[in-house]
């Protein structure tokens, strides 16, 4: 069976007679019809274990409850049950990759429409999909970057990331001059006057591999490679089981351990379902090449705001791209390339 | 030789068999890169951009074309022969008082490479003049720029230095050199970093 369609909901658990392994070509059809199928069934049309079902009813009974008590409640407003409302379709909705255009649409809806009704703001969410004839790749120079740290805080603004945590998706690295590329003895914490002399920059984040480990190793499929080249994740797919944090070679992902704060007047109201929406606690996320401007045309937030220079983005289809003349006239590079995960982010000095 | 033939079948089938997984359709991203690239038109109208067409200047190279923006356009007190009308010897004795760029020092290369002649010339202010006396526009100053510096310039032009400001998707447009390097004193002065995160340094002690 091809590893594409085994879905948890696939894996026909419980019912160990009907093994789907090794499904004819008929059956593979059926399964590839299921993926069409909405959210709700993708939630009940699971056989599962008295165990299974058992935290299932409990969890939904929870929400169930609380949903009844605030409709049917003669005293609490319209609101209210709009809100609950939202909160039962939220619940039961399925993962964004098996969702038609009109699922993605109702669910960006509820997600505005639930900020609309707790802090009075509109919001703004995107789910447009990838391009065809696009791969975004991205090129940094070591020579140029000088540490100025501009990039990170553009990140922080625009994909709202925690503030109280101080998370961060760009790390930079200073690294000692003759040392070589040596990440143990690397500073990324430093504040002194930059470029501090004998010393180097680079900065890491995540590199959206075209063979990304951590997509092998999510056991839910939360994360998965877009046909435009981004590693993107889905914040209400995501269980917080962290395996992808752990397959990830070059510390690219980070993990919510609480809720993210933000400031109401801070947070960047542009969003796309797959980037900088707003994330709760226990959940992963990462660089997108901001996917709400890359995929509008835009630089992602780092390149723009860089001072430098050092950082170039692009689309690796086309021959006449800046990324792309790098990759042919400069000497370019790309940490632990021997492991195969062949990132799209490229190094390259003057 | 039914033997033979049935072997051959059988290599046949393995090599169809192993190569059949389509994840690892190419062996590494730059043989998918090349397998895959198109001829991508980037969008020339500017439409969906903060840019005027009318407001950018076309850099022609024999291997790539971008814009940049219309520099006189945004030089203050251009055209500078609205006030050098004269020859500087002569507006010095004048005592006009510090009007314009009287704080200019030049803080590029050493005396015995650049003076002010090294670039202006008394008679033609609205231009630049190359080493050869060539007039330069003001709207292409990185020409001049390439009379020292043509590696920088050469890695301009294909794009792995300076800095797009237009977009991936959209015709290219660059920084001029001049528009992060002040031509007087060309090298980025040192800063402290935009940022400490106090949590990362907390979290390792």
């Amino acid at each position: 069976m091809n590893k594409e369609i085994k879905k948890w909901f696939s894996l026909n658990l419980g019912n160990k007679k009907q093994s789907n392994y090794g499904c004819s070509e008929s059956k593979c059809d059926k399964h590839r019809l299921e993926k069409k199928e909405d959210g709700i069934s993708q939630v009940f049309d699971v056989n599962m274990n008295r165990r299974q079902a058992f935290k299932k009813i409990t969890a939904g009974l929870m929400i169930g409850a609380g949903a009844v008590n605030s409709s049917c409640s003669v005293v609490s407003g319209e609101e209210n049950k709009e809100k609950s409302q939202i909160e039962w379709e939220e619940y039961f909705k399925g993962n964004y990759k098996l969702m038609s255009d009109e699922e993605k649409d109702k669910t960006v809806n509820r997600l505005v429409r639930s900020y609309e009704l707790r802090n009075g703001k509109k919001l703004n969410i995107s789910s447009k999909g990838p391009e065809e004839d696009v791969l975004f790749g991205y090129a940094f120079n070591i020579s140029k970057c000088q540490g100025y740290m501009d990039c990170v805080n553009a990140c922080v603004e625009e994909n709202n990331q925690d503030r109280a945590s101080q998370m961060q998706y760009i790390r930079i690295h200073e690294m000692n001059d003759g040392k070589g590329l040596n990440f143990g003895e690397a500073d990324d914490s430093f504040y002194h006057e930059v470029p501090a002399a004998g010393h180097f920059y680079m900065g890491t984040q995540c590199f959206h591999c075209d063979n990304p480990p951590c997509v092998e190793v999510c056991p839910v499929q939360a994360t998965w490679k877009e046909k435009d080249g981004i590693v993107v994740i889905d914040y209400d797919w995501c269980i917080g089981c962290r395996y992808c944090m752990a397959a990830c070679p070059y510390d690219g992902r980070r993990f919510n351990w609480s809720t993210p704060q933000i400031p109401e007047q801070e947070v960047n109201k542009n969003q796309h379902y797959l980037g900088n929406r707003l994330r709760k606690k226990g959940v992963m996320e990462k660089c997108t090449f901001c996917i709400q401007r890359s995929r509008e045309g835009n630089n992602p937030a780092c390149v723009d705001a860089c001072p430098t220079g050092s950082r170039i983005f692009g689309n690796l289809l086309d021959p006449k791209s800046e990324i792309r003349w790098v990759l042919a006239n400069k000497k370019v590079f790309r940490l632990k390339e021997d492991l195969g995960t062949e990132p799209k982010f490229w190094y390259f000095m003057d | 030789m039914k033997l033979k033939l049935n072997i051959s079948i059988l290599l046949l089938a393995i090599i169809m068999i192993s190569c059949k997984n389509d994840q690892k359709e190419y062996h590494n991203i730059i043989d998918k890169i090349e397998a895959k690239s198109t001829d991508y038109k980037r969008d020339s109208t500017f439409s969906n951009n903060q840019f005027e067409k009318s407001d950018l200047v076309q850099v022609i190279d024999h291997e790539t074309q971008f814009y940049v923006e219309n520099r006189k356009n945004r030089i203050e007190s251009y055209e500078c022969s609205e006030c050098h009308d004269k020859p500087v010897s002569q507006l010095q004795t004048e005592n006009l008082g510090k009007k314009a760029h009287w704080d200019i020092k030049i803080n590029h290369a050493d005396d015995k490479t650049m003076s002010c002649l090294s670039c202006h010339i008394e008679n033609d202010m609205d231009n630049l003049h190359s080493i050869t006396g060539e007039t330069i526009d003001l709207n292409f100053s990185y020409q001049l720029c390439n009379q020292c510096h043509n590696k920088e310039v050469k890695d301009w032009k294909g794009g792995a230095h300076g800095k797009n400001i237009s977009g991936w998707k959209t015709s290219r447009v660059s920084k001029l050199c001049v528009e992060c390097h002040d031509p007087h004193k060309p090298s980025i002065e040192k800063r402290w970093p935009a940022r400490y995160n106090s949590q990362m340094v907390d979290e390792r002690n």
